[in-house]
C-alpha cells in the first residue's frame, strides 16, 4: 500500500518539467469530471512546492463552478494563493463566489463566504458586501458564524466600508443569536474589530451581552469558549452580588480539557475576585482553582510552562492557593530546563515550616544534576529557604555543608554565595562553620564566591584565629583580582584593622598604598581613598562607617509591584503573563517618549535584515525570572557583569530591603524616559548617600555611569521593546540586555561594600 | 489570532507554510533557525527539546511545539494566548497521526494536497475553525486504499454536497441518521502513573492520569449514563464536550450523547498517597568510586493483583565521562549507548512470585573524570504496562441508555502503565 501511496503522490510530483504545465492545462481542460480534479489536485501539489502554476488561473477558476465540494475546494486554495500576484484574473472568479453565495447548500454559501474574505485583494470588496450582508442574515447558523468572521476580514481591510454598510451594528445583534457558535464567533470577531478599532466603542461588554455570552458559553466550541471568557474579562461588574454569579458560571470551565480554556476561565475568577466580598466565598474558588491547575502539569512541556509561568503570578496575588500541592512541582530528571526553573520558583514560593524538609530534600537532589545552571539555581534556593524560615535555617546550613562536602568546583562556590547572605540574615549564628568555608578557599575561582568568602573574613576577623595569614593569601594576587573583589579585600582589610589593629597595620597601609596608586580602576582606588581618608582624619568615624549594623535581608517572593501585579492578573494567560511584563513592553504600538522616538528613527534606519535579526532576548535567557534573591546575593559584590563597573556610592539607603525592586523600577524608568537621567541618579547618589566625603567617590562613579551610558545606547535603539521598558518590574529581564540592571544592583551593593 | 504557521523539518527547513492571514516573509523561519542554535550551542547537554517554546524577536513572538523532530512554528504580532496557541499546535500533529498514521517530514510531502486542505479547514482568518477529527474527516477525506482506487478508476468519491457539517446540528459533536447493526460501545480506562520514587522505594510525588478512550458504534441518539463504583476518587477531571457537566456536580456520573466513534470520554488526575503500593519495586544501588562505579539493580512485583507486568524497561542515563560498562542480567537484555551514555535494560515480562530480574555490573568514567561524574546523581527512567488492571481503583460500574430501544454491548478494558516514572538511585 505504502508503494501504491508512493506512486500516487509520485504522479502529483512529476518531474516531467517540460510540459508539465501543458499537459496539466489539457487535462484541467478534459471532458471528464475525475481527470479535471485530478489535474486540480496536481496544481495544487506543485503550488505547494513553490512551483509557478499561475499560469494556469484562468482554467483552474474554471473549474470552480461544481457542484463537487471538495473539487470546490481545491480551486479555492488555489485561488487564495495566487489571488495576491493575480488580482484582475480574481474578478474572473467573482460571480461564481457571488453565486455561490446564493447556493441552496448552505456548506456552499459558508465556504463562498468564507473564501472571498480570504482573499485580500481590494478588487474583490467592491463585490462583497451584498453577498456578505445576505450571509450575515442566513437561515443557517453554520452560514451566520461563517460571515460573523467575514466582518472581522472586511474590516480588517477597510474599517470605512464595513461601518458604512452597517455590518458592526448587525455583528453586534448577532452576539443575540439563539445559536451559540454564532454568538461566539461574533464576539471573536467584535473583539478583534475593537482592538483594531480607533474610537475603542465597538464592543463594550455590558450586562446584556455579558448574559448573551454567559448563556452561550457552555454550549459553544471550546475556541469559542477561549473567546468568551476572554471578553468576559473585560466586563465590569456592578457589585460582589454579579461578580459571584459570573464565577459560578464559568467555574465548570476550570474543568474543561483545553488548557486555554482553563486559564481563561482562571484568568474571569482572577479578575471578578477583585469584587467579592464573601470570604468564604473567594476561599471556595480558590480550592476549586487548585486542581485544575495541577493537571495542567502533565500536559506537553511547553503547555506546562505557560502554567507555571501563569501559577508563579497568581501564587504571589493569592498565597493560599495550591499550598498542599507542592509535591507536583517537584523536577523530574528529564523535564525542560526551563519547565524545572519555574518549578523550582515555585517551590520556593510554596516553601513553609510544614513542607521545608521535603523541599530541602528536593533540593539537594537537584544539586546532584548535572545541568550547572541549574544546580547553581537549587543552592541558592536552599539560602533562600533558610532565610524565609528561621526555623529550618540550621537544616538549610546542614546541607549547604553536606553539599560543600562533595567538592564539586561549581556547588561549593556557589553554596559560599548562599552561606554570606545566611550570615547577613543570622549574624553570629553560623559562626561555626567559618572553619569548613575557609578549608575551601584555594578551590574558588569565581569572583562573587571569593568576594563572599572574604567577606565572611572581614566580617569575622575578630574570631578567625589566622584572619590576618588569609587575608595576606588573598593579597598576594591583589593586583590580578577582579575589581569585585579588590573592592571586597580593600573592605576586609579595613574591618581587620579595626578589630585586630595591632596584628594588621602593616597590611591595611600595604593595600591603600597598593590601591592607590597601582590601580587604574576608579572604583577601587576611590574606595582606598576615602578609607585612607577616614583613617587618617577621623578613626572614629570610619569605626562607625565601616563596622556599622548591617542592614536585615529578607527573601522577597513577591517581586512584582501592586499595580503591575493587578496588570498582569488582568491578562493571564496571554504572553504578558509568560513574560512578567506589561503587553506595551513587549507588543509594537507602545507610547514613545521623546527619547524613545529618536532610538525608534535610529531603529527604521537599519537594514531591514536586521530587523528580525536584532536579538531582543537570547532564547534561553528570556523570561528566566531574576528574582529578588538574586538582588539580594548581589548586594554586597559587584555585579556579575565585570564590564560594568560599579559606581561607588549610591543614594539608596541601604537599610531598604525590598530596594532592589523599587529602586529597579525608578532607575529603568528614568533611563527610559531621558538618557542623562541616569547619571543624575548616580551622581546625585553621591551627594545624597555619603554627604561630602562621598563626593570624590560620586565623580567617579559620573565618569563611569557616562561610558556605561554610551555603550547602553545602542541596545534600546535597536528597537529593543523589552530593553527599556522590560525593566519596569524589576525582574525578568536577562543580564545581558539589560546594563542599567548591573549598574544598579552594583550602586547599592557597593555602598554596603564600605561597611 | 493565530496568523501563520510554518512547519519545518528536523535541519529547520520549511515543509509548509501557511498564512491564515496576513504573509509572514519567511525570514523569520531564519531568524527562528538562528535562536534556536545559538541556544543549543550553550551547552553540550542542550537539545532541541530545551529551547525555549516561547521566543522573543522585535517584530514577532515566535511560539512553536516540537514534536518527533518537526518544529510547529507559529510567529505572531499581537498580543495572544499562548496556551490556545499551543493548543492548537499540538492538534496539527494530532491530527495528522489521526490521517496518516504517522506524522514526519515524508508523510507531510507525500500527502500534502490533504494537508493544506485540512490546514484551510482547521482556521478561518486565524480563529481555529474546526478541529474536531470527526468532523474533519467528513469535509476532507482521509486518503485510503479505497479512496485511492477509486480515484484512479475515476469513481466519485468526493464528500457528497448533500451532507451536512456537524456544526450545523443541535449536538455539534454528533451526526444525525448513524445507523448499525450490533450497537456496542467501548471504554479503554488507560492510567498512567507520574511518580518521582527515591533509592528506598517511597514515592516522593505521585500520580495516576487516566483517561476513558471511547468507541462508539451505537445508532440513532442514544442517551447514555455511565456511573462509576468509587467516583469520589478523582482529584481532578475533564470532560469531552458531550457530557453534562452538572450531573457531574450532583451525582458524580457521566451523563452524554455519545459521538460517532473514537473519542476521548474523560481525563482524570488521581493524587496518590506517598505511601501508596506502588505495582512495580526499583531498588538501584550504585557505589560510586574516583574512576567509576558498581552497580546492581533489582526489580520486583508489589501489588499487582497478581497481574503479571509487561513491556518492563529500564532506562539509567549515565555521567557524560563514562567511556566503559560491563554487566549482566538474569532476565531480559541490556545494552549502552556508548555516545548517549544510557543504559537500557529490556527486562519484558515479570510474572509474580517468579524470581526476580537484576541487572548488575560496573561503569568506569574516563580521563577527564571529575568530582561532577562521582557526585552526580542518577535516575532511573522506568516503562512497564499492566492489562486488566487500574492503579487508582477506578471502577465502571453501570451503563444506562435512554432515548433507544436497543441494548447496547459495553466493553470495559482497563489498563495502568508508566508515564513519567523515575527511580532515583
Amino acid at each position: 500500500m505504502a508503494d501504491f501511496i508512493k506512486q500516487n503522490a509520485g504522479r502529483f510530483f512529476a518531474n516531467n518539467k517540460k510540459g508539465e504545465n501543458a499537459e496539466l492545462l489539457a487535462d484541467l481542460n478534459s471532458e471528464y469530471r475525475d481527470r479535471r480534479k485530478d489535474a486540480v489536485k496536481r496544481v495544487i501539489a506543485n503550488m505547494t512546492v513553490g512551483k509557478d502554476v499561475s499560469s494556469l488561473f484562468p482554467q483552474v477558476v474554471k473549474n470552480m463552478q461544481t457542484e463537487d465540494l471538495e473539487m470546490k475546494k481545491l480551486v479555492y486554495l488555489y485561488l487564495m494563493n495566487y489571488a495576491k500576484s493575480n488580482p484582475d484574473l480574481v474578478i474572473l472568479a467573482v460571480n461564481t463566489f457571488v453565486k455561490d453565495t446564493d447556493h441552496v447548500n448552505p456548506l456552499i454559501r459558508a465556504l463562498a463566504i468564507r473564501t472571498m474574505g480570504c482573499i485580500r485583494v481590494d478588487k474583490i470588496l467592491d463585490h462583497i458586501c451584498e453577498p456578505l450582508r445576505k450571509c450575515l442574515q442566513d437561515d443557517n447558523p453554520y452560514v451566520r458564524k461563517t460571515a460573523a468572521i467575514g466582518v472581522a476580514k472586511l474590516w480588517d481591510l477597510d474599517q470605512e466600508r464595513a461601518l458604512e454598510n452597517g455590518f458592526v451594528t448587525i455583528l453586534q445583534e448577532l452576539v443575540s443569536d439563539s445559536n451559540p457558535m454564532v454568538v461566539a464567533n461574533a464576539v471573536t470577531a467584535l473583539a478583534e474589530m475593537q482592538e483594531s478599532s480607533v474610537s475603542k466603542d465597538i464592543f463594550v461588554v455590558n450586562v446584556a451581552i455579558m448574559n448573551k455570552m454567559l448563556a452561550a458559553l457552555n454550549e459553544c466550541t471550546e475556541w469559542g469558549q477561549i473567546a468568551i471568557l476572554t471578553s468576559l474579562a473585560d466586563y465590569k461588574p456592578m457589585d460582589a452580588k454579579e461578580a459571584e454569579n459570573v464565577c459560578e458560571r464559568v467555574v465548570p470551565r476550570l474543568q474543561h480539557a483545553n488548557g486555554s480554556v482553563v486559564l481563561s476561565a482562571v484568568r474571569v475568577i482572577m479578575i471578578f475576585l477583585r469584587y467579592i466580598r464573601s470570604e468564604d466565598f473567594i476561599k471556595g474558588l480558590i480550592k476549586k482553582m487548585s486542581p485544575p491547575l495541577v493537571t495542567l502539569l502533565a500536559s506537553a512541556p511547553e503547555v506546562q510552562y505557560v502554567s507555571l509561568r501563569n501559577i508563579n503570578l497568581i501564587l504571589q496575588k493569592r498565597p493560599d492557593i495550591l499550598q498542599n500541592d507542592v509535591r507536583v512541582f517537584f523536577c523530574k530528571y528529564n523535564d525542560p530546563p526551563y519547565v524545572k526553573r519555574e518549578k523550582l520558583e515555585i517551590m520556593i514560593k510554596l516553601c513553609n515550616d510544614k513542607n521545608i524538609d521535603q523541599i530541602l530534600s528536593e533540593l539537594k537532589e537537584y544539586a546532584s544534576e548535572v545541568d550547572v545552571d541549574f544546580v547553581r539555581k537549587a543552592v541558592r534556593a536552599i539560602g533562600r529557604c533558610a532565610i524565609m524560615i528561621d526555623e529550618a535555617s540550621e537544616r538549610c546550613v546542614n546541607v549547604l555543608l553536606d553539599l560543600i562536602n562533595t567538592k564539586v568546583n561549581y556547588v561549593v562556590q556557589e553554596a559560599i554565595i548562599v552561606i554570606k547572605d545566611i550570615f547577613r540574615k543570622y549574624p553570629k549564628r553560623y559562626e561555626a562553620i567559618i572553619p569548613t568555608l575557609c578549608q575551601n578557599l584555594d578551590s574558588l575561582d569565581e569572583p562573587e564566591a571569593k568576594g563572599s568568602l572574604i567577606w565572611i573574613i572581614g566580617e569575622y576577623a575578630e574570631r578567625i584565629e589566622n584572619a590576618d595569614e588569609l587575608i595576606e593569601n588573598f593579597l598576594e594576587t591583589f593586583l590580578e583580582e577582579n575589581s569585585q573583589v579588590q573592592l571586597q579585600l580593600l573592605t576586609a582589610t579595613v574591618k581587620l584593622f579595626m578589630k585586630k589593629p595591632d596584628q594588621s597595620q602593616e597590611i591595611v597601609h600595604r593595600v591603600l598604598e597598593t590601591a592607590t596608586s597601582e590601580i587604574d580602576n576608579p572604583d577601587t582606588r576611590d574606595r582606598a581613598y576615602i578609607y585612607w581618608r577616614l583613617l587618617s582624619t577621623n578613626p572614629e568615624a570610619a569605626r562607625a562607617v565601616v563596622l556599622s549594623e548591617k542592614p536585615p535581608i529578607s527573601v522577597e517572593t513577591r517581586t512584582i509591584s501592586p499595580a503591575l501585579m493587578d496588570e498582569l492578573i488582568n491578562n493571564i494567560s496571554t504572553l504578558a503573563s509568560v513574560y512578567h511584563k506589561p503587553p506595551k513592553a513587549f507588543m509594537g504600538n507602545r507610547a514613545f517618549s521623546a527619547d524613545a522616538v529618536k532610538k525608534a528613527a535610529a531603529a527604521d534606519a537599519r537594514d531591514e535584515e536586521q530587523i528580525i535579526g536584532d536579538a531582543v532576548l537570547d532564547a534561553s535567557g528570556a523570561p528566566a525570572p531574576k528574582n529578588a534573591m538574586a538582588d539580594l546575593l548581589d548586594l554586597d559584590f559587584g555585579s556579575s557583569e565585570p564590564a560594568y563597573t560599579s559606581p561607588p556610592v549610591s543614594s539608596s539607603k541601604p537599610a531598604n530591603n525590598s530596594g532592589p525592586n523599587y529602586s529597579a523600577d525608578l532607575f529603568d524608568m528614568s533611563t527610559d524616559m531621558s538618557g542623562s537621567s541616569g547619571n543624575v541618579f548616580g551622581g546625585m547618589g553621591g551627594m545624597g548617600g555619603m554627604g561630602g566625603m562621598g563626593g570624590m567617590g560620586g565623580m567617579g562613579g559620573m565618569q563611569q555611569q557616562q561610558t556605561q551610558h554610551q555603550q547602553q545606547a545602542p541596545t534600546p535603539a535597536r528597537n529593543d521593546p523589552f530593553g527599556d521598558l522590560g525593566g519596569l518590574g524589576g525582574f525578568g529581564q536577562p543580564q545581558q540586555q539589560q546594563p542599567t540592571k548591573p549598574t544598579q544592583s552594583s550602586a547599592e551593593n557597593d555602598l554596603l561594600g564600605l561597611f | 489570532m493565530i496568523e501563520s504557521l510554518f512547519v519545518l523539518s528536523p535541519t529547520g527547513k520549511v515543509i509548509i507554510e501557511k498564512h491564515w492571514h496576513e504573509l509572514i516573509p519567511r525570514r523569520v523561519v531564519d531568524f527562528f533557525n538562528d535562536q534556536v542554535s545559538k541556544a543549543m550551542a550553550e551547552g553540550e547537554d542542550v537539545t532541541r527539546e530545551d529551547v525555549l517554546p516561547i521566543i522573543a524577536s522585535p517584530k514577532y513572538q515566535l511560539i512553536n511545539v516540537y514534536r518527533d523532530g518537526l518544529t510547529y512554528l507559529s510567529p505572531v504580532t499581537k498580543e495572544v494566548d499562548p496556551m490556545m496557541v499551543f493548543e492548537f499546535l499540538h492538534r496539527i500533529p494530532d491530527i495528522m497521526q489521526e490521517y496518516f498514521g504517522q506524522v514526519s517530514e515524508t508523510v507531510i510531502k507525500e500527502n500534502f494536497v490533504t494537508v493544506y486542505q485540512l490546514l484551510e479547514e482547521m482556521m478561518d482568518d486565524g480563529f481555529p475553525l474546526t478541529t474536531e477529527p470527526n468532523s474533519l474527516k467528513e469535509i476532507v477525506p482521509a486518503p485510503n486504499i479505497l479512496n485511492k482506487v477509486i480515484t484512479t478508476m475515476g469513481a466519485t468519491t468526493s464528500v457528497s454536497t448533500r451532507k451536512m457539517p456537524n456544526g450545523m446540528s443541535n449536538l455539534p459533536w454528533r451526526k444525525a441518521g448513524v445507523k448499525y447493526n450490533s450497537n456496542e460501545i467501548f471504554f479503554d480506562i488507560v492510567e498512567e502513573i507520574d511518580a518521582i520514587v527515591d533509592s528506598t522505594g517511597k514515592a516522593v510525588s505521585c500520580e495516576a492520569h487516566g483517561t476513558i478512550q471511547t468507541n462508539s458504534r451505537l445508532s440513532g441518539m442514544p442517551d447514555l449514563t455511565l456511573s462509576f463504583v468509587n467516583p469520589r476518587l478523582v482529584d481532578d477531571c475533564s470532560f469531552h464536550q458531550s457530557v453534562r457537566f452538572n450531573k457531574w456536580e450532583s451525582d458524580k456520573v457521566l451523563s452524554f450523547v455519545p459521538p460517532d466513534g473514537h473519542f476521548r470520554l474523560m481525563s482524570y488526575r488521581v493524587n496518590l498517597p506517598s505511601q501508596q503500593n506502588l505495582p512495580i519495586q526499583v531498588k538501584p544501588s550504585i557505589n560510586i568510586g574516583a574512576n567509576g562505579a558498581k552497580f546492581d539493580i533489582t526489580v520486583s512485583l508489589r501489588n499487582t493483583d497478581g497481574k503479571a507486568v509487561e513491556n518492563v524497561v529500564l532506562t539509567l542515563p549515565l555521567h557524560k565521562s563514562t567511556s566503559t560498562l560491563t554487566a549482566q542480567c538474569n532476565v531480559g537484555q541490556y545494552m549502552f549507548d556508548p555516545v548517549g551514555k544510557v543504559l537500557r535494560w529490556d527486562v519484558g515480562k515479570i510474572v509474580p512470585r517468579e524470581r526476580a530480574p537484576v541487572l548488575s555490573g560496573s561503569f568506569g568514567f574516563g580521563s577527564a573524570s571529575s568530582e561532577a561524574a562521582a557526585n552526580a546523581g542518577y535516575n532511573i527512567g522506568v516503562e512497564f504496562l499492566i492489562n486488566s488492571h487500574s492503579l487508582s481503583g477506578l471502577k465502571v460500574d453501570v451503563l444506562k441508555l435512554f432515548n433507544e430501544s436497543y441494548k447496547p454491548y459495553k466493553g470495559v478494558r482497563t489498563m495502568t502503565k508508566a508515564g513519567r516514572y523515575q527511580v532515583r538511585a
